[in-house]
């Protein structure tokens, strides 16, 4: 009795977080927004300044949207809707839903439970983005009508794979490793922020060596040795023998 | 006989010095990465893409094709050498393949899996001449809404043909077709979904999402399944190259059936060569008088999918060259260099660019021959390879691949694209969701919008016209009794057999 209490109470807390984790990624994209927004502060890009952001997304998810919500069932006249509410409306709000319907489930497979529930968030996300784009117009669809459509269909074929998380037992989630990702990612990005304004040659090594990082078997020595020898190889076969016009050397040296 | 002066103009243009070369490269390079396990046909091809710019379109296009089937070629190499199958066309051949290693018989079984390539690639190229000129008629009397209806048959044979759960493959497929729609609107030009983001307005390159999906994404898999992947490899020399008269009675059946199997699943829109390769396998399994001898080194496990993905890989030439419709993600990135080189493909291809079409079609054989002859020699050198630890390999990858994106657009936010799409892909693996279809709605998404809304637009928003029109009616009907084929118990029980082989 006691062991069957005991796994009840384990799969409990599971819930809880699992529900904790799809409330996080209800409000994925203001937070998303709010990071991005904090670069306005040095002066990069053109985005709302944090303080503004935070205070109409907070606005729109706790007044806005309930007001609209109201307003849609009393009936009354249409008042414009701002992008911030309807973000809220659209996307947060359904999955927020979603993640206290999850703390009352019983969930036997977790990988296609939350697979199921990521790729609703996805398509949730695309409906609002083309929220905004025209719809039918006549007998011709408007740019909106596809995206609509399919992001529609989207959102009912993944509520079918979380169902079928819930009514089938499967496999629970897989484990993820952080490290490979990690590196690999890294190095990615060193190569795309370094390539113009460093050359081939540097942003090369550096992301070869970062990328090396993602695995402990590594063995510097080598790493180094075949990582040179690779850069400069690169360096002569894409810009000289296949003509692909590609910065080398970093750009107050090249001038 | 209109056929054979076409292909002896084929010829003509192929044994052309430049494009012999073209060829020759292609081949190689294919063999190389199909030898590599990690790196794929299609991150290679996405890769080599900008190389091709500086080229002429003929040699650039022959030495694509080169690429695709020269990797069905070194996939089953290392497969039967090592037990590491370099491409997931050739897993299955790995099942009976090493164990004949493992019984001293590498060279028959490498001999046989060159032969039966080889003849099967000469089968598909006979087949591509034959079945190109009438299809391209009936491509003619092909509407919108018969493309349509066409897409959504291809985009189901993706489904049926995944591995795995229906309903998300269904759902790879939708995500796909969304993602596709990112960018501007083809008819009034509106910015969808690009969050005013300018590298997004032209929409999501498909070779950044390949290489994300498919390269970056199977390196950091390939790192946290523990890259102490302990390589068996078969060190003892390769004696007695020639397969006994016995192994050739055996196999040349085998052969016929993978190559007419083969060829089919490649023309059909969603197929392709790994399909095709599992296939092939089982109905050998099933029509076996003894199956238990399959798995512990059986000729035909050999022949059969060897000869079936090569016949699949270049089958699946037809609906891209005379329909323009790429039934696979490669294809797709073909459909790309021909963009590049500012040739439209479909049906019109075959008369405006004879040269191209027939240039590449008589490529192919020659393809063919010049793999049969230089890689029995080369086996040694391929295997080689092979002890190169991941550790070094994978960092290259990484580097090959980001340069490869890089030059595309010169956009290096295209590079991190690809490395988000690269986390994609690996979450999408984690959820056992598959790429595949992903990657085929992404490319059918722009082509099937258009004719869905050209469609509607001449029908008056009436949508019978998938219906009433009877060659669209006939399209769906056949997709429509698929998926319910394939939702029944008996065929699904069957279609998981397929895909469990490879796994035991």
């Amino acid at each position: 009795m006691a062991h069957i209490v005991d796994q009840a109470a384990a799969s409990e807390i599971r819930n809880t977080r699992v529900a904790l984790g799809i409330c996080l990624l209800a409000i994925a994209p203001q937070i998303f927004e709010f990071i991005w927004s904090i670069g306005t502060l040095v002066g990069w890009g053109s985005a709302r300044s944090p303080t503004v952001l935070v205070t109409s997304h907070a606005a729109a998810l706790l007044v806005g949207a309930p007001a609209a919500l109201a307003g849609a069932f009393a009936g009354g006249t249409r008042p414009t809707i701002s992008q911030d509410t309807l973000l809220a409306l659209i996307y947060s709000y359904p999955l927020l839903a979603v993640a206290v319907l999850t703390t009352f489930m019983t969930i036997r497979s977790a990988q296609d439970y939350i697979g199921g529930i990521v790729l609703m968030a996805l398509a949730l996300f695309a409906l609002w983005a083309s929220n905004d784009l025209q719809g039918m117009n006549g007998f011709s669809f408007g740019a909106g009508t596809a995206p609509r459509m399919f992001g529609g269909l989207l959102v009912a074929l993944a509520a079918g794979i979380a169902l079928s998380g819930l009514l089938h037992d499967g496999p629970a989630l897989a484990h993820y490793s952080w490290r490979g990702p990690l590196f690999v990612m890294t190095s990615i990005l060193i190569f795309a922020l370094a390539i113009r304004p460093l050359g081939l040659l540097i942003s090369g090594l550096t992301s070869f060596l970062v990328a090396a990082l993602g695995t402990h078997e590594t063995r510097w020595r080598e790493t180094i040795i075949v990582g040179v020898v690779l850069t400069l190889g690169c360096a002569l076969l894409f810009p000289y023998v296949l003509g692909l016009p590609m910065p080398i050397v970093p750009r107050w040296l090249a001038q | 006989m209109d056929l054979f002066a076409n292909l002896a103009h084929g010829f003509v243009v192929a044994f052309s010095p430049i494009n012999l070369l073209m060829c020759l490269i292609g081949a190689l390079v294919g063999t190389l990465v199909g030898v590599l396990p990690g790196i794929g046909t299609i991150a290679t091809v996405a890769m080599l893409l900008p190389i091709t710019f500086g080229l002429p379109p003929v040699g650039a296009l022959i030495m694509l094709a080169g690429i695709y089937y020269g990797a069905q070629y070194g996939g089953s190499t290392t497969s039967i050498l090592v037990n590491i199958p370099g491409e997931a066309t050739s897993v299955v051949t790995a099942l009976d393949g090493f164990q004949m290693a493992k019984q001293g018989r590498a060279g028959p079984a490498l001999a046989i899996a060159a032969i039966g390539s080889f003849i099967a690639g000469c089968i598909a190229t006979v087949l591509i001449a034959i079945l190109g000129a009438p299809l391209t008629k009936l491509a003619l009397a092909f509407g919108p809404a018969e493309y349509f209806s066409l897409m959504v048959l291809g985009l189901i044979f993706a489904v049926v043909l995944a591995k795995g759960s229906i309903l998300k493959a269904i759902a790879m497929i939708v995500f796909g077709l969304l993602l596709s729609m990112v960018g501007s609107d083809i008819e009034t030009g509106a910015s969808r979904m690009a969050f005013n983001i300018p590298e997004l307005a032209d929409g999501l390159g498909f070779a950044t999402v390949a290489m994300g999906v498919f390269g970056f994404a199977e390196i950091i898999r390939n790192l946290d399944a523990g890259s102490e992947m302990d390589r068996d490899l078969v060190q003892q020399k390769i004696t007695g190259l020639m397969p006994t008269k016995a192994d050739l009675a055996a196999s040349a059946p085998a052969i016929a059936r993978g190559t007419l199997l083969g060829s089919i699943l490649g023309i059909l829109p969603g197929g392709g060569a790994v399909i095709a390769s599992f296939a092939a396998y089982t109905l050998e399994k099933k029509i076996a008088k003894d199956p238990s001898r399959f798995g512990r080194g059986a000729i035909e496990g050999v022949a059969a999918p060897e000869s079936a993905n090569n016949a699949a890989a270049q089958t699946s030439f037809i609906p891209l060259l005379t329909l323009g419709i790429p039934p696979n993600a490669v294809m797709a990135l073909m459909v790309g260099a021909m963009t590049i080189h500012g040739i439209v493909p479909g049906p019109q291809v075959m008369q405006k660019q004879p040269d191209l079409v027939w240039g590449m079609i008589a490529s192919m054989w020659i393809g063919n021959l010049m793999l049969i002859i230089i890689n029995l020699p080369l086996v040694g050198i391929w295997v080689r390879l092979l002890r190169v630890p991941y550790r070094l390999m994978f960092p290259s990858i990484v580097i090959f691949c980001a340069i490869g994106i890089y030059s595309v657009n010169n956009a290096p936010v295209d590079v991190i694209l690809a490395g988000v799409f690269g986390l994609v892909g690996y979450w999408l693996i984690k959820h056992e969701f598959e790429p595949a279809p992903l990657l085929l709605g992404i490319v059918l998404g722009p082509l099937m919008e258009e004719n869905l809304r050209r469609a509607l637009l001449i029908s008056r928003n009436d949508w019978t016209v998938f219906v009433s029109r009877p060659l669209s009616a006939v399209l769906l009907a056949i997709a429509a009794a698929l998926l319910v084929l394939a939702v029944l118990p008996a065929l699904r029980s069957k279609r998981d057999e397929v895909f469990t082989d490879s796994e035991n």
